[in-house]
């Protein structure tokens, strides 16, 4: 079932740099064709004053959490081999770029359950994570919704 | 090479309800594709590159990764209305992405907010779809836009 005690539940806090190898990695696996977001000539030519980050480019944070991209699912206990990524929205409060440092800072905000299509029980982890700058100024807000699938939910 | 590569806007461009997001397309998905999202982006779920893991589930194969095609819809959306003029970003996953589909992206400014201000929101529903149109991803985006036309007037 449900378990709403774990709204509130904090998931972790990670420092990472928003680094250029990265911004390529994620250019190209995008099949980018605008040579900004990998090269920082590119960018400044264009205007900007090092190479952008997309919108989604916070998913480095990834590498540096213990278990990946899965983290907040593991750390509540989620049945990994049953989950789906539901939902996902990014609040943007001041540009992010190459060179970057940030900090996340995640927790759970809400969890609910749900009745799926084909009548099983599903639960809805909604996290929530904050990122700041290395000037403390807060640059984003994310939110994630996880759905774990079938009815014998095991977070704990 | 594409030939629709344009400058990517550092300042709020002009937008008017009905404007539509550059074409996009990406396909068919490899699975070195997935792959290569997986590394750049840190997540490693296996059921996304791991054949075996993915039958024994019950799975036809391995599957997209939603971030992989949501991540792609935003840098295009970057590409188009500039990476810092996004104020919002949201993705909802509808359907599930296979090896060898073809996704199209697309984007409509659906409503300008009227401002007395040099710089107003203009809010974008974005989509993308498989080659047999079914849609498995619903978006929208809050971005900031400038006016059409400079005001010689000097009200206001």
């Amino acid at each position: 079932m449900a378990d709403r005690g774990l709204i509130g539940r904090e998931l972790g806090t990670v420092r990472f740099p928003v680094e250029r190898g990265k911004l390529a990695e994620l250019a190209r696996s995008f099949d980018a064709p605008e040579p900004l977001w990998s090269d920082r000539e590119a960018a400044r030519e264009a205007g900007f004053d090092d190479i952008p980050a997309p919108p989604t480019a916070t998913v480095v944070a990834d590498l540096w959490r213990e278990h990946g991209a899965l983290d907040g699912a593991i750390r509540l206990g989620l049945d990994t081999t049953n989950l789906l990524h539901g939902e996902a929205s990014w609040q943007f409060f001041a540009p992010v770029r190459c060179g970057d440092e940030l900090t996340a800072r995640s927790s759970v905000v809400d969890v609910n359950e749900r009745v799926g299509k084909r009548g099983g029980a599903m639960t809805l982890v909604a996290i929530e994570t904050s990122y700041t700058n290395q000037h403390g100024e807060q640059v984003a807000t994310r939110r994630d919704v996880v759905v774990e699938k079938g009815g014998n939910s095991s977070a704990r | 090479m594409r030939a629709d590569t344009h400058a990517v806007p550092t300042s709020p461009i002009p937008l008017a309800e009905g404007d539509t997001l550059p074409e996009w397309r990406f396909g068919p998905l490899t699975r070195t594709d997935i792959v290569r999202y997986a590394g750049a982006s840190g997540d490693f779920n296996p059921i996304h590159h791991d054949e075996p893991l993915a039958i024994a589930a019950g799975l036809p194969s391995v599957f997209g990764i939603g971030m992989m095609h949501a991540g792609m819809l935003g840098q295009r959306l970057s590409a188009w209305v500039g990476p810092h003029n996004i104020c919002a970003f949201s993705v909802r996953f509808e359907g599930q992405v296979w090896p060898d589909d073809v996704l199209t992206f697309s984007g409509t400014v659906i409503e300008v907010e009227s401002s007395t201000h040099e710089v107003s929101l203009a809010h974008v529903e974005l989509s993308v779809a498989r080659q047999d149109g079914e849609q498995v991803l619903s978006g929208k985006a809050s971005v900031s836009t400038a006016p059409h036309e400079a005001r010689s007037d000097g009200g206001g």
